[in-house]
């Protein structure tokens, strides 16, 4: 009899101690590979005294899944793309922020401050910005090749193994600009059409199937595969590494260019504690840090004086104008997400 | 003995084989410089040094841990409880194929449909008490909830075994309730708990669709952890991790054996 007490006793406190929550924590829900989690959550405890437990997720129907099934009560800081705002926003699920916690919020790029998804930045305070197009490997794919999506989707022109990004807007897109629609069309037919593509191109023998972005950089980096549709950050961080044999390009068809921001979900357990996070992130040296991290673009102009100069002279990272021409923003498509989901469930399962 | 045919022997030897070359293949990768890829490049202990030095990886084995060992000892006793009271009390023909149906079912039901399940039980709860959300309390009911029928299960194919023969005898002879239990039955019994329990254990370790649906953001575990590594590609340290999983159940299961045989001889 006593054993057993002895053993029960055991048993609850080895349980208690992982129950156990820490008052001064800071949950942050974010994606993978997208700063330097580390050193970034040593030098915020530093200077607040915040322990920094993080979370990823690798892309946005991920986030929101987690946000819905309880996530909503768990995590202080969630990173969305601008394309899932009102998603959120008629979900209830973020709350707004608090202006007078956010001094910082004075260094953002006016583009980035009044937005169509945001006015005013009452929800969200912007993170990185940045663009999806094609990586390559530099000994297995022509530069002049990758100036095309078609070395991807028209099978006369495959040359090398590729990976399509496990990501619904960011795969539909692509196969829509391809065919010449709106990335953002709510067309049936059309969407129908770029469904056909994605299931076509899936099953061809150079294609290694869906791997979210960070996913398809790795292998590209590798070699295990020639190419991949990948996010403009992660692929340059390979690419400025070994720029001889890898590159990264938005093809002529098109690419799309997004925004992340930081939103705080509506039952955060430590609301103080992320907008001290996100005053912090707006600060310009540390938003500078961020972005020679993850060699994505900084929405904050106080902090492009402290930016790496190579970054800023390249275009995959801020693009010119001419490139900019090619860039285009997924939007939400309201009734119509119906339809995309659809079809990637269809894409996903043939 | 009789000899074994060669084509026997061959094709034992094949399906040994079959099942061990990729644990084999695993290990080999752990050892090997090269990030991804099958290319050897050079011998190194790097990948386990730094396994103990990720900080993810430490708290996730942890957390498996804590899961694994606090449910089973909840559905053990749970299960035990159960099975005797299935296989003892004399219910009625329909009572008793209802209890029998009833047993089986969190064991042939497929795991997304229990993870669902839970997640809208939680979802309710949640709005009683937030002791429900997302997190180890959830997961140990979870896992608790699938592991009971394994236990219970078990444990009544021993009950049937052992029979009622010994524990009437006692009764003859004034042993009272907890009496019989303790002195009778649980001893008859320890091979079936034992065996449930360690089902339980395995079960607990290897779940992954339940977990993926109620975790929180402290309570990540081994297999999710595998998971999400391997969907981004970053898996060096994870070969690591999985050669030293399979080498202490190797070493747990061979000293298991040699324990038992002690007690035989």
């Amino acid at each position: 009899m006593k054993k057993a007490l002895f053993v029960v006793m055991l048993m609850l406190s080895l349980f208690a101690q992982t129950v156990y929550a820490e008052e001064k924590v800071l949950r942050i829900f974010i994606w993978s590979e997208y700063m330097d989690e580390r050193k970034m959550s040593a030098e915020f405890k530093a200077a607040t005294g915040i322990t920094v437990k993080i979370d990823v997720y690798e892309n946005n129907e991920d986030m929101l899944a987690k946000l819905q099934a309880g996530g909503v009560n768990q995590y202080d800081i969630i990173v969305p793309s601008d394309y899932i705002m009102s998603t959120l926003l008629a979900q209830k699920l973020i709350q707004p922020l608090d202006h007078a916690k956010l001094p910082n919020l004075k260094n953002v790029m006016n583009r980035f401050s009044n937005t169509e998804y945001d006015p005013g930045s009452k929800y969200t305070a912007p993170w990185q910005w940045g663009s999806v197009g094609l990586m390559y490997r530099k000994d297995k794919i022509s530069p002049d090749a990758a100036k095309s999506w078609s070395v991807i989707f028209d099978p006369s022109k495959q040359t090398g193994t590729f990976w399509l990004m496990d990501s619904v807007r960011d795969s539909m897109a692509m196969a829509l600009m391809y065919l010449g629609y709106d990335m953002n069309s709510t067309n049936p037919q059309e969407i129908k059409k770029a469904a056909e593509l994605l299931i076509t191109t899936k099953n061809s023998k150079f294609c290694r199937g869906f791997k979210p972005g960070v996913g398809g950089k790795n292998d590209v980096e590798s070699g295990a595969a020639s190419m991949a549709i990948v996010y403009n950050g992660d692929a340059m961080r390979a690419v400025m590494a070994d720029p001889k044999k890898l590159g990264f390009v938005i093809p002529k068809e098109g690419g799309e260019i997004w925004v992340d921001l930081m939103a705080i979900p509506a039952k955060a357990p430590h609301p103080d504690a992320a907008h001290q996070w996100i005053n912090w992130i707006l600060d310009p040296k540390v938003g500078a840090k961020l972005s020679n991290y993850n060699r994505y673009a900084t929405p904050n102009q106080a902090s492009l004086p402290y930016i790496l100069p190579k970054d800023k002279a390249s275009d995959e990272i801020y693009p010119g104008e001419e490139t900019m021409k090619r860039l285009h923003f997924s939007k939400d498509l309201g009734k119509a997400n119906r339809l995309m989901d659809e079809a990637w469930t269809r894409i996903k399962s043939r | 003995m009789r000899k074994t045919h060669p084509v026997v022997k061959g094709l034992a030897l094949l399906t040994v084989w079959f099942l061990y070359l990729p644990l084999l293949g695993v290990a080999v990768c752990s050892f090997n410089t090269a990030k991804d890829g099958w290319v050897w490049k050079g011998f190194t202990f790097d990948w386990y040094v730094k396994l103990f030095d990720n900080d993810w990886i430490l708290n996730a084995a942890w957390n498996t841990l804590v899961l694994g060992l606090v449910s089973t000892v909840i559905a053990t006793v749970i299960g035990t409880v159960l099975a005797v009271g299935i296989n003892r009390f004399p219910w009625g023909r329909k009572t008793n194929s209802f209890l029998n149906t009833m047993l089986n079912i969190p064991v042939v039901i497929p795991d997304i449909v229990m993870a669902g399940s839970l997640v809208v039980v939680f979802g309710i709860l949640r709005e009683v008490s937030s002791i429900f959300d997302m997190g180890m309390v959830d997961m140990i009911i979870g896992h608790v909830t699938f592991q009971i029928a394994f236990v219970a299960l078990v444990v009544r194919s021993r009950l049937t075994l052992i029979g009622q023969d010994v524990e009437e005898a006692a009764r003859d002879l004034f042993a009272s309730n907890w009496y019989l239990m303790r002195k009778v039955m649980l001893p008859l019994m320890m091979p079936g708990i034992v065996a449930g329990a360690m089902l339980a254990f395995t079960l607990s370790l290897d779940d992954f669709v339940i977990s993926f649906f109620l975790s929180g953001p402290d309570s990540q575990t081994l297999p999710l952890y595998i998971y999400a590594s391997v969907r981004r590609g970053v898996t060096p340290q994870i070969h690591a991790l999985s050669t030293l999983v399979v080498l202490v159940t190797v070493v747990l299961v061979v000293g298991a054996q040699f324990l038992s045989k002690k007690e035989e001889a």
